[in-house]
């Protein structure tokens, strides 16, 4: 009983840090699962995220003199909302530039798109080190959000539960989208055969447009998301793409909630070794997707990828 | 960065944007640099390696700041012996295979007379292992790791900063009787931190007290809910981490969310500043280690500052911290060294380093420092602090509690492991 | 991929002599073009690398991101053997290739029937998990420090010996394995084997109805790739005289691809060579002269592979090619060579 009431706060942890998880592979797995491409700018992307909205949320009073004063006299909670629905805005565009120049590649081998990523992630990199300088940044959260609470006698951070309720609504809202709307449909439909999306008169190269830009803001706001809890620095996208990658594998390339419940699955594993073998919490999740891919080749709900061939 | 490199920086990549990227391009810039060495009566050429990228990009620039300033301060003098000083930084990238290359490139192409810089062990001893082989003398400035002046010890290598045997020697005797005698060790699951959880479970023991647990954190975590929920259910009376670089920016965030820090006593190694300049206070938890702060309250102080400010007037970092303190001190240290044995002979430099004595005035501590010919480990006053709530000025985020001197918190097992070159065995050349 | 016509393949070409008389006189002419000896030696070593990966990923086709991780095993099996064993160049080397192919060849156990993403993907995860064990196992690895101190024995060839102290002296040895390596995998991808392989890129599912043992032949090309690999990185560790994980981690991995790349391994078998050179040579360029150097570098990559997704190897074809057409008649020696730079 005592065990068991030791492992209970530790495996609502995991999950709480596995939704997290899933919201961070979310972009990445749209990119990868309708353009079958790559995307390493993703960890990027979700920096670049979490930087323009650490931007909006507080932005230098001198910039725009009195009406950065005013905007800076706004309750933190406004500028919050504010900064996280503007900012995945923002880097949807950076993701539009991003993916015309990916035009080129289209019809080639697919590894030509990932190394454009790999360098446009690099560019991106420093360019977020050029503007904002290479030191730790803080994002302010709201208060309603922040502090801890006590439960049992440990203490739980009252952000990490409202960060992970957050992925939950972000996961629902794009699985709504792909499944009710009729959008969602021809993303779908283009992951599918692109041949009979073009063939039913639909824009492909308009769709992908949207599809590379969606996923960039979702990689934004998984940044904004994590930013309180891993803080804010240039290179702190590495630490997203490799997880992402994967969640991918092991949910399957092309499955929703493939990638869903495999984010679960290796939050609870990493959290369950952080706490009884924690040296080993990091190589857990790669032994965890070899278990798993020797057995299943194609993740738990994978289907065959064009990217196969 | 200075105007001075910014000018030159631009009108490089302009040189850049003009030539293609075939083989005619690698005679542009270097064969100038080459045609410049040789008419400017041999200027001293000082080779800076340091992160510009990577993990510790951003103290590496901190230390980049605090050579410049003492090397502009020397060259206002009139330089070495009447040599102007030139500096050349390759980014070390956060990656000892890197530093390698940078220290054969600076050494061996640049013919640099002296290599600075290094903020991570590994890349410091990748730098010293091909400094050594060339008998280049090298400052590991701000590298804390216990190995670099014990078995990693090289004969042209001095290290300027603190490392985690001194800081826990500071800390853990203190801590025990204001906080209590059941420790938890929080260990960064690498060479750093496992020589300087040990150096306190060593502490611990002799003091009477009892190591509960010992949690290693593997490089590269992030997440540190599950630790810091273990960490509650072991109901330690004091917490001492070991965990570094963005382990521990990551953690720091974790633990500020939970409160954790007042919660329970903590004992951190050491904070760099410019890992914990700008943050929320909440922040900085605990009881830490540093070699220097900016408000200190000694001679000279206060100038240092004005200068830093004076010099770097749109550093986001408003005030210098130890960090560029260490970069400072080691390339002052250096260059005096050479203007006091009269010539930059790499083994007369070294003779001259191994019996330095620098007084607490001029190294603005509260005590007098010495470089342990031994170990080649600067021996300096460890300060411990801690948060400084309710500071009127947002920058002045430490309050210093303590200072011991270098003899108090001396890493003894240093000497034993430390194992130098012969001089015979170590190149000599004229930098 | 060109259908080659049935032509005996020589053990020479005029490709391989270009490049060993420009790389054999380079101790001559480096420092008046402003590059040092060691910079050398390291263009080699990943020429070696790269050339090895691209069997692997420009002739079998498959695309692994976690071959970092056989260069590292390379690595650190030539300094144990020198700390644990002897001090011997041959048998460091030797322990390099065999711990490389060795690991090699249990991973493409795993990865062998697996293909394009999915195999990308897998890779990175054994890549990751050796790059962790490096890190982790500090007692036989040195852990983060790394494995120090390793000596660069003497080249000994019986009569006598020769010391590789000096970096010139290490750049003729690692040239000659560059010259040896070059012939081997030439030769092999113009034999029977290199064909099949290039086969199972074009269409894996034909080669084994044909009655070929695909499995059998990715895993072999696999764990060639890795011992070259290997290799490459035996000879790392004598250069720098230590062996860091770090040569492990994803991002040198990923180097190795973007090299590969960049050359244009795809369409010529001299891309790697070709992009071990210029990646180096434009990262101290750029490195010496700014610090953000990370930026250009990256709009580089960018730059090739949306202008020129072949590579320099085929803007290099592109080139001669548009030189002979444009000489109608005496464009024999132009189109001759463009068929040379093709494998």
């Amino acid at each position: 009983m005592d065990a068991l009431l030791n492992l209970l706060p530790h495996i609502i942890n995991g999950i709480s840090l596995g939704l997290l998880f899933a919201l961070i592979a979310l972009g990445f797995m749209l990119i990868v699962g309708v353009m079958e491409l790559i995307n390493l700018a993703h960890g990027s992307l979700f920096a670049l995220g979490a930087y323009a909205a650490m931007l909006i949320i507080s932005p230098d009073p001198a910039w725009f003199g009195p009406l950065g004063q005013w905007y800076l006299g706004l309750p933190l909670t406004l500028r919050y909302i504010v900064g996280i629905a503007l900012a995945p805005a923002l880097v949807a565009i950076v993701g539009f530039g991003l993916e015309f120049c990916m035009r080129r590649t289209y019809g080639k081998d697919p590894l030509y798109g990932l190394l454009l990523t790999f360098g446009a992630a690099m560019v991106l990199e420093e360019s977020i080190r050029l503007f904002w300088g290479s030191g730790e940044q803080v994002m302010p959260v709201p208060q309603a959000v922040s502090g801890a609470f006590l439960f049992g006698d440990l203490i739980y951070s009252r952000y990490r539960f409202f960060a992970a309720g957050f992925a939950v609504a972000v996961i629902l809202l794009v699985w709504l989208f792909l499944e009710r709307t009729p959008y969602g449909a021809i993303i779908k439909a283009g992951a599918h055969d692109s041949e009979m999306v073009r063939a039913l008169g639909i824009n492909l190269t308009r769709l992908r447009l949207y599809v590379f830009g969606f996923g960039a803001s979702l990689a934004a706001i998984a940044g904004i998301v994590m930013t309180p809890i891993w803080g804010l620095r240039p290179h702190v996208g590495v630490d997203a793409v490799v997880p992402a990658f994967l969640i991918i594998v092991l949910g399957g390339v092309g499955s929703f909630w493939g990638a869903v419940i495999a984010g679960v699955l290796v939050g609870l594993v990493v959290g369950l070794t952080g706490a009884y073998a924690s040296e080993w919490s990091l190589l857990s999740m790669y032994l965890l997707l070899i278990a798993v891919v020797t057995f299943r080749a194609r993740g738990l709900f994978g289907k065959k990828s064009m990217l196969e061939a | 960065m200075s105007k001075k490199t910014s000018v030159t920086r631009r009108s490089a990549l302009k040189a850049l944007g003009g030539v293609s990227l075939g083989g005619a391009a690698f005679y542009g810039p270097w064969k100038h640099n080459r045609v410049y060495a040789a008419a400017s009566d041999k200027p001293l050429k000082i080779g800076i390696t340091s992160d510009a990228s990577g993990q510790y990009a951003n103290s590496g620039a901190s230390d980049r700041r605090g050579m410049h300033m003492a090397i502009e301060e020397f060259n206002a003098k009139g330089g070495i012996n009447g040599r102007k000083i030139e500096t050349i930084h390759i980014d070390t990238e956060t990656t000892p295979a890197t530093g390698s290359r940078a220290a054969e490139r600076l050494i061996s192409r640049e013919e640099c007379g002296f290599l600075i810089g290094a903020v991570s062990s590994g890349v410091a001893n990748a730098i010293s292992q091909v400094a050594q082989k060339y008998g280049c003398v090298y400052l590991n400035t701000n590298s804390s790791s216990p190995t670099e002046s014990g078995e990693n010890a090289h004969r042209v290598k001095f290290v300027w900063d603190g490392n985690g045997n001194n800081f826990a020697q500071a800390a853990v005797n203190n801590a025990m009787t204001a906080y209590g005698k059941d420790w938890l060790l929080l260990t960064n699951d690498y060479v750093w931190g496992h020589n300087t959880s040990a150096a306190t479970r060593k502490l611990v023991d002799k003091y009477g007290g009892s190591i509960v647990d010992e949690i290693l954190v593997p490089q590269g975590t992030r997440d540190f809910s599950s630790i810091l929920l273990k960490v509650q259910q072991a109901k330690p009376s004091v917490v001492a981490a070991a965990v570094g670089g963005d382990d521990q920016k990551a953690m720091r965030q974790q633990v500020a969310q939970l409160g954790l820090g007042e919660n329970m006593a903590w004992i951190n190694n050491q904070q760099d500043w410019p890992d914990v300049y700008g943050l929320p206070l909440e922040n900085l938890f605990g009881v830490f280690g540093t070699t220097w702060y900016y408000k200190l309250g000694l001679p000279g102080v206060s100038e240092f500052v004005a200068r830093y400010q004076a010099m770097y007037p749109e550093t986001a970092m408003q005030v210098p911290g130890n960090v560029f303190y260490n970069g400072y001190m080691a390339t002052r240290e250096l260059l005096s060294a050479c203007e006091r044995a009269g010539s930059t002979n790499n083994i007369k430099v070294i003779k001259e380093l191994e019996q330095l004595k620098v007084s607490a005035e001029d190294r603005m501590q509260h005590h007098d420092a010495w470089m342990n010919p031994n170990t080649h480990q600067m021996q300096q006053t460890i300060y411990l602090a801690t948060a400084n709530h309710g500071a009127e000025d947002k920058d002045d985020m430490f309050k210093i509690l303590s200072n011991s001197s270098p003899e108090a918190v001396q890493d003894k097992t240093a000497d034993a492991a430390a194992n130098l070159e012969p001089y015979e065995a170590t190149p000599s050349y004229e930098a | 991929m060109q259908q080659t016509k049935a032509q005996p393949t020589f053990w020479i070409t005029r490709q391989m002599l270009v490049l060993f008389a420009v790389l054999g006189t380079m101790p001559l002419w480096a420092e008046s073009v402003g590059l040092y000896q060691y910079l050398g030696v390291e263009i080699v070593i990943w020429m070696i690398f790269a050339l090895g990966f691209n069997l692997l990923l420009g002739y079998t086709g498959l695309p692994s991101f976690g071959h970092g991780a056989f260069f590292g095993l390379g690595a650190y099996a030539f300094g144990l053997v020198q700390h644990e064993l002897a001090v011997s160049l041959w048998l460091g080397l030797l322990g390099a290739v065999a711990l490389a192919a060795a690991g090699g060849g249990l991973v493409a156990c795993f990865l062998s029937h697996r293909r394009g993403i999915y195999f990308a993907l897998m890779s990175i995860a054994f890549g990751q998990v050796f790059w962790f064990v490096a890190i982790k196992w500090h007692a036989v690895t040195g852990g983060e420090d790394g494995l120090l101190n390793i000596p660069r024995p003497a080249f000994d060839f019986g009569v006598g010996h020769l010391a590789l102290d000096n970096n010139t002296a290490l750049f003729y040895f690692v040239l000659a394995v560059l010259a040896v390596v070059i012939i081997g995998l030439w030769r092999l991808v113009h034999s029977p084997f290199g064909k099949v392989i290039q086969a199972v890129k074009q269409n894996e599912m034909r080669t084994a109805f044909v009655g070929y043992n695909v499995w059998l032949f990715k895993w072999s090309a696999f764990t060639i790739s890795a011992a070259v690999a290997g290799l490459a990185g035996g000879l790392f560790a004598m250069a720098q005289e230590s062996a860091y994980p770090d040569v492990m981690s994803l991002h040198a991995s990923g180097f190795v691809v973007m090299m590969t790349l960049i050359g244009g391994g795809f369409v010529s078998f001299w891309g790697p060579v070709i992009g071990a050179a210029v990646f180096f040579l434009a990262r101290d360029l750029l490195g010496s002269m700014t610090e953000t150097w990370l930026l250009w570098y990256g709009l580089m990559f960018m730059a090739v592979v949306v202008f020129k997704p072949e590579g320099i190897a085929g803007a290099w074809q592109d080139m001669v090619k548009r030189r002979s057409s444009g000489r109608e008649r005496g464009g024999h020696a132009g189109a001759a060579l463009a068929a040379q730079l093709k494998r």
